[in-house]
């Protein structure tokens, strides 16, 4: 019988079937309920802890997480999903079982604290090689723990366990919504084992994205805006190697051939001078994995010329701006292709396109391309430097809905 | 080397002339044959009829690029053997086109870089692995092939673990009974030598002094027990009597091209139809004597393919040119580089469970 390593609350190993009995009885005060202040109170006191300078120095990325977990967003994360008629009422789902992935560190926090908002009972298994960020997330929630009501203790599980199917098939059947973050192959590997009937899956599979610049505003900004929207693109496309769902690869820039070419450059001499500042180094294994990803896509045709400023960024001039490349290249390889307008770009939207960041349009044009992929792909439009920014709608789902359940009173 | 012409023997000025030429012409003899090489020329700048000053100015290509395309300079209908090579992670294989040509100057030109040490004739010989790397063809690995093409250069073979890969202590002594008192050719991975035969020899007193060792693979594995090549060769020489010594360096990816130590042990050295460029990992510009950096290959051998400039996976340092046991460029193999990893939301569960 392998036993769970919990990590939050610490604790003694404890039995898989143990641990879901206690999370799935009732707790001191009552079961937790949607927007429950036992659990607000804790998380607001965690985003506190994360907020403090000691932190967020070490881990910026636990800077935005804070932020996300403060009271105001809280509220108005509640506000969103209360139901204005009294004959609906919104109910927690139950036990969550959450499978994050290993080496984003902080998803597994969002996931977790929009389902104990939403007054879940949770599990969420932190993988063996979690490091930096996620361990510095757990002792803050252990910390913050000391303060809290003693139904979070009960009901908010963290835990590790290696290799085990079996521990993944009981939890599975022990919860009514199963998260699965992380890629294609993990959600059809946990797919594998079975949910009770009532239950259901949550995922969020392999997706990319691309930025859309606009030649004519890039022209009309100021150098400020200029060099915030490189400082963005940095933050947006450096911070997790470029490999996060939501960071840009390809930049498609709309406009006239001339403008769009001036832009282009100007934008990567900023964005040069961005990486000077941070000192970011881009070590010599990817700056070959950079080699060998932008020659694979001369090979295959879709690159027309491929070009390296230093080891830190690589630019591909697309053959066509359908040719665009959807897998991880190497941190600092930007694709670009140039169209008339965002029209053009309708037809090379895939149901795996996630974010689309953008520089230079109106709400108009975005909502009009929108409309014009009419959902079958890109969930998300966001300025150029807010792409990681995690937010409650993610990968099209309202993620308190999700986590909750309608009762309907008709009298 | 009376025995035979040798082809560690001109200078680096002068093979560096020769070996500019080939590789320009064959440049473009690729450029020509391969489309898909002609297209990362195309999209990196390299136009046709360019010429180069230097070996380093050539294009080169990393050589994991191998593993993700078919990149060849030959008709499917010409194709005579696809080699393969499993990369350590296993998944990632790179293949390899051979026509009947260069299947054959492949193999002539290992056998002539061979021959400058073993001499024309074949010696017994002793091979440190197992017989059991042959037993199962379906699992014929990268270390079977190497050791069954070096097993061309000996006779009357004895391996010194038996199919239970245990060491077979009494085949050996027969060995040596038999022909210990002449010159003898050993086989086998570095860390295999080093496991097996001389915990063996050193073990049973077993005296090979006229033995000739060659070995390949690297130190990675012996790492932990703080084995590198000075050591290897001191402890063979004290413990046992090993004395000859030649460790080499080549990749399937250059099939046929074998960079070899010399006789005292002071580097690896290029055969006149190859050489090596160590460049600085940030500019890529090439590193000066004694500056480590990436190892780049090059060979005039590769004309089914276009694997004539490579970029290694492998850390190394030039020590000198000109200055050492052959003529040419001496350098050693320092190690290798980490593979790039990236976070993300990318398979990651499947990761964790290897």
């Amino acid at each position: 019988m392998t036993m769970l390593q919990q990590r939050f609350p610490h604790g003694e190993p404890i039995e898989t079937r143990r641990l879901l009995h206690e999370i799935g009885s009732e707790p001191v005060d009552g079961p937790l309920t949607l927007g429950d202040p036992r659990v607000v109170d804790f998380l607001v006191a965690l985003a506190k802890r994360l907020l403090s300078p000691a932190v967020a120095r070490r881990h910026p990325e636990l800077g935005s997480l804070g932020f996300f977990l403060r009271r105001t967003e809280l509220d108005r994360a509640i506000a969103g999903v209360s139901e204005e008629s009294s004959r609906v009422l919104r109910f927690p789902r139950g036990t969550v079982f959450h499978v994050p992935p290993a080496n984003v560190d902080t998803i597994f926090v969002y996931s977790w604290a929009l389902s104990a908002l939403a007054g879940n009972a949770n599990v969420v298994r932190i993988s063996s090689r979690s490091a930096g960020a996620a361990d510095a997330v757990l002792d803050a929630l252990n910390t913050t723990l000391e303060t809290a009501h003693p139904a979070i203790a009960q009901t908010q599980r963290m835990v590790t366990y290696g290799r085990d199917d079996a521990v993944t098939a009981e939890l599975s059947l022990g919860c009514d919504l199963r998260v699965i973050w992380g890629g294609d192959g993990s959600v059809t590997d946990i797919r594998r084992h079975p949910l009770r009937p009532w239950a259901r899956d949550l995922t969020f599979p392999d997706r990319s994205s691309f930025a859309v610049l606009s030649a004519k505003s890039w022209q009309a900004a100021t150098p400020q805006r200029k060099r915030e929207v490189a400082i963005g693109l940095y933050n947006d496309s450096y911070w997790f190697d470029q490999a996060a769902c939501s960071s840009p690869r390809t930049l498609y820039w709309v406009g006239d051939p001339g403008p769009a070419a001036a832009a282009q450059r100007e934008l990567f001499e900023l964005l040069s001078a961005v990486i000077d500042e941070k000192a970011h180094q881009v070590d010599a294994a990817m700056a070959v994995q950079k080699r060998v990803s932008t020659y694979g896509l001369a090979v295959e045709g879709a690159a027309k010329r491929v070009t390296f400023s230093g080891n830190a960024i690589a630019t591909v001039e697309l053959a066509d701006p359908g040719l665009i490349p959807r897998r991880w290249l190497g941190v600092g390889t930007f694709p670009q292709a140039r169209v008339d307008s965002l029209a053009e770009l309708v037809r090379i939207v895939e149901r795996r396109d996630q974010t689309v960041s953008h520089f230079g349009f109106t709400a108009e044009e975005l909502t009009g391309f929108a409309r014009a992929v009419a959902g079958r792909g890109v969930d998300r439009f966001v300025p150029i430097g807010d792409a990681l920014s995690f937010a409650s709608v993610w990968d099209g789902y309202d993620l308190l809905r999700e986590f909750s359940k309608l009762t309907t009173v008709q009298a | 080397m009376t025995e035979s012409p040798s082809i560690f023997a001109k200078l680096y000025a002068e093979r560096e002339q020769d070996l500019l030429k080939e590789l320009t012409e064959l440049t473009a003899h690729h450029r020509q044959a391969s489309p898909e090489y002609r297209r990362i020329l195309e999209a990196t700048g390299h136009e046709p009829g360019r010429s180069y000053n230097s070996v380093a100015d050539l294009p080169w290509l990393p050589v994991r690029l191998f593993k993700h395309h078919a990149l060849k300079s030959i008709p499917d209908d010409e194709v005579f053997k696809v080699l393969t090579s499993s990369g350590t992670t296993g998944a990632e294989v790179s293949r390899i086109y051979l026509d009947k040509e260069a299947a054959g100057v492949q193999q002539r030109m290992l056998a002539a870089t061979m021959k400058t040490v073993i001499g024309p004739k074949r010696l017994p010989m002793l091979i440190a692995d197992t017989k059991a790397l042959f037993k199962n063809r379906s699992s014929f690995s990268a270390r079977g092939a190497g050791v069954l093409g070096m097993m061309n250069f000996g006779r009357e073979h004895v391996f010194i673990l038996d199919e239970q890969e245990q060491p077979d202590i009494e085949a050996v002594r027969a060995f040596l009974a038999k022909h210990g008192g002449e010159p003898f050719l050993i086989f086998g991975f570095t860390f295999m030598a080093w496991l097996y035969l001389y915990e063996l020899a050193k073990a049973e007193k077993f005296d090979l002094s006229n033995g000739l060792l060659i070995h390949s693979g690297g130190w990675k594995k012996l790492a932990d027990q703080a084995v590198d090549n000075a050591e290897f060769r001191r402890r063979f020489a004290q413990d046992t009597g090993l004395s000859r010594i030649h460790n080499f360096y080549g990749m399937v990816e250059q099939i046929g091209t074998t960079f070899l130590e010399g006789p005292s042990g002071d580097g690896l050295y290029c055969p006149e139809f190859a050489d090596v460029v160590v460049r600085d990992p940030q500019t890529w510009e090439e590193a000066p004597v004694g500056v480590a950096g990436v190892v780049e290959v090059v060979s005039t051998l590769p004309r089914s393919y276009p694997g004539h400039v490579l970029l290694t996976e492998d850390l190394g340092v030039v020590h000198g040119v000109d200055d050492g046991d052959w003529p040419g460029k001496r350098f050693s193999i320092l190690g290798r580089l980490p593979r790039a990893e990236a976070r993300g939301c990318s398979d990651t569960f499947q990761a964790v469970r290897g």
